[in-house]
């Protein structure tokens, strides 16, 4: 017996996400962090900030922490990304 | 009726089967094919068009629509008369305050934990006696499963996908109950979340394994109780901290004493709000004294207030069996209550 039977994925692709234009160096620039907030993001974002600072010359980093990590990032945070010329975003577990 | 999936054709059951698992469109377990006449009739028993949209998950902006809900719930063994459950299920965890996409991708690895109160848990044989978390009957067993399927195909939530989970737990196959309302003198979930009389709802929750606690030693209230709060304040110690909703599954030989002495879920929310609490200092006892620092006397309840406990009476008519069905991570995610078939919201009719 034949069957025929439906498709249960949705067939709808999830919009693809677009990535910013790639900058040619780091140095001078404003870097923004956005942190989950969970324990593991402090030692690892403040030797990023380091790093970013001594290695290559980072004018500035601007640390923001989402109000929940399990959700999205904050509707103020993300209009503070235009303010920056590059993001860096992580998870902590 | 016009459908919009696509159509696979094999030659056999058992090609049907292996090309679903291949796809990895099943949970390891044998699917019901979803044939076009047994889609329809889910549809047509919901009188819900094929194309109506039951929300869309906001974080990857994905549509979840009633003709692919009705696919997964036939896979999952539904019979047209189980499908308005799932859609209302569905429609409940697309609300904001449910955070799908959260409770779905977290490591923290939780189940959505399904309540069915109201007339169809009798129309549907959804049975909330012996074993009532486990296999009790086939409504609650279709039900819980059509839910986790959807996720997978229509949210693409498959372990290692979306589903990051660490190591989850079984109630990701089917996690459902339906209260015991005949047999309880309490007021049912659905209506103590502010449901009008005679109408059927689902409570959804974002849920971890439950708990097993047992007391038969005891018709004291307050004694009963402390053993559900002592594995409350457990969960605070050995796994989250956070506040947020928590069930307990009652069972009768504990809620007959419960009830003899005049206690309200109101009452038992209240004593479980005081009781099931730790002070930070504790998980210095269970090895995470490296987050304690300076804040050991801060005090962290299990409930932000009394309202976040959902109190189901459920189970079989003997032994002193209950459980503690703990939140995903606290209070990330909010428990939420919705009307089968039925608009609660709704401005009354003029005139």
């Amino acid at each position: 017996m034949v069957f025929h039977v439906l498709d249960p994925t949705n067939e709808t692709a999830p919009p693809p996400g677009q990535l910013a234009p790639r900058i040619g160096s780091l140095r001078g620039k404003t870097v923004g962090f956005i942190s989950n907030g969970k324990e593991g993001t402090k030692g690892f974002f403040a030797h990023l900030d380091r790093m970013l600072r001594t290695e290559f010359g980072v004018a500035s980093v601007v640390s923001r922490t989402k109000s929940n990590y399990s959700a999205p990032a904050d509707g103020y945070i993300v209009g503070e990304i235009a303010n920056w010329d590059a993001v860096i975003t992580g998870i902590g577990d | 009726m016009r459908l919009a999936s696509k159509i696979h054709e094999s030659p056999d059951i058992g090609a049907v089967q292996e090309l679903y698992h291949a796809n990895g469109w099943t949970d390891g377990l044998p699917i019901v094919p979803p044939t076009r006449d047994a889609v329809e009739a889910c549809l047509e028993w919901a009188m819900t068009p094929p194309e109506t949209l039951i929300g869309i998950e906001p974080v990857r902006a994905m549509p979840v629509t009633a003709e692919k809900l009705a696919v997964n719930a036939v896979m999952a063994g539904c019979l047209p008369m189980h499908f308005p459950v799932v859609l209302t299920a569905f429609a409940a965890m697309l609300q904001p305050e449910f955070l799908l996409h959260g409770a779905t991708s977290s490591t923290g690895g939780c189940a959505v934990f399904v309540v069915l109160n109201g007339p169809i848990r009798r129309e549907i044989g959804a049975s909330g006696t012996f074993n009532a978390l486990g296999n009790s009957d086939r409504a609650t067993s279709v039900i819980g499963r059509a839910i986790r399927l959807a996720l997978i195909n229509i949210l693409e939530v498959r372990p290692g996908g979306i589903d990051r989970s660490t190591i989850g737990h079984p109630g990701k196959f089917t996690y459902c109950v339906a209260e015991d309302e005949e047999d309880s003198a309490w007021l049912p979930l659905a209506r103590h979340r502010g449901m009008p009389p005679e109408v059927s709802a689902v409570t959804v929750m974002a849920a971890g394994a439950p708990r097993q606690i047992m007391n038969e030693w005891t018709t004291e209230p307050k004694e009963i109780l402390e053993t559900f709060a002592a594995e409350m304040r457990a969960n605070l110690r050995h796994y989250s901290l956070h506040a947020g909703n928590y069930a307990l599954i009652v069972p009768k030989q504990l809620r007959e004493h419960l009830q003899a002495a005049g206690w309200t879920k109101a009452d038992i929310a209240d004593f479980i709000h005081e009781r099931a609490r730790i002070p930070r200092r504790e998980w210095a006892d269970v090895g995470k004294g490296a987050v304690v620092r300076d804040r050991g006397d801060s005090i962290y309840p299990a409930l932000e207030s009394p309202d976040h406990l959902l109190v189901i009476a459920a189970g079989g008519p003997a032994g002193g069996f209950g459980a503690v069905i703990p939140p995903w991570l606290g209070n990330k995610s909010k428990a939420v209550t919705m009307a089968i078939g039925a608009c609660v919201d709704c401005e009354p009719p003029k005139g």
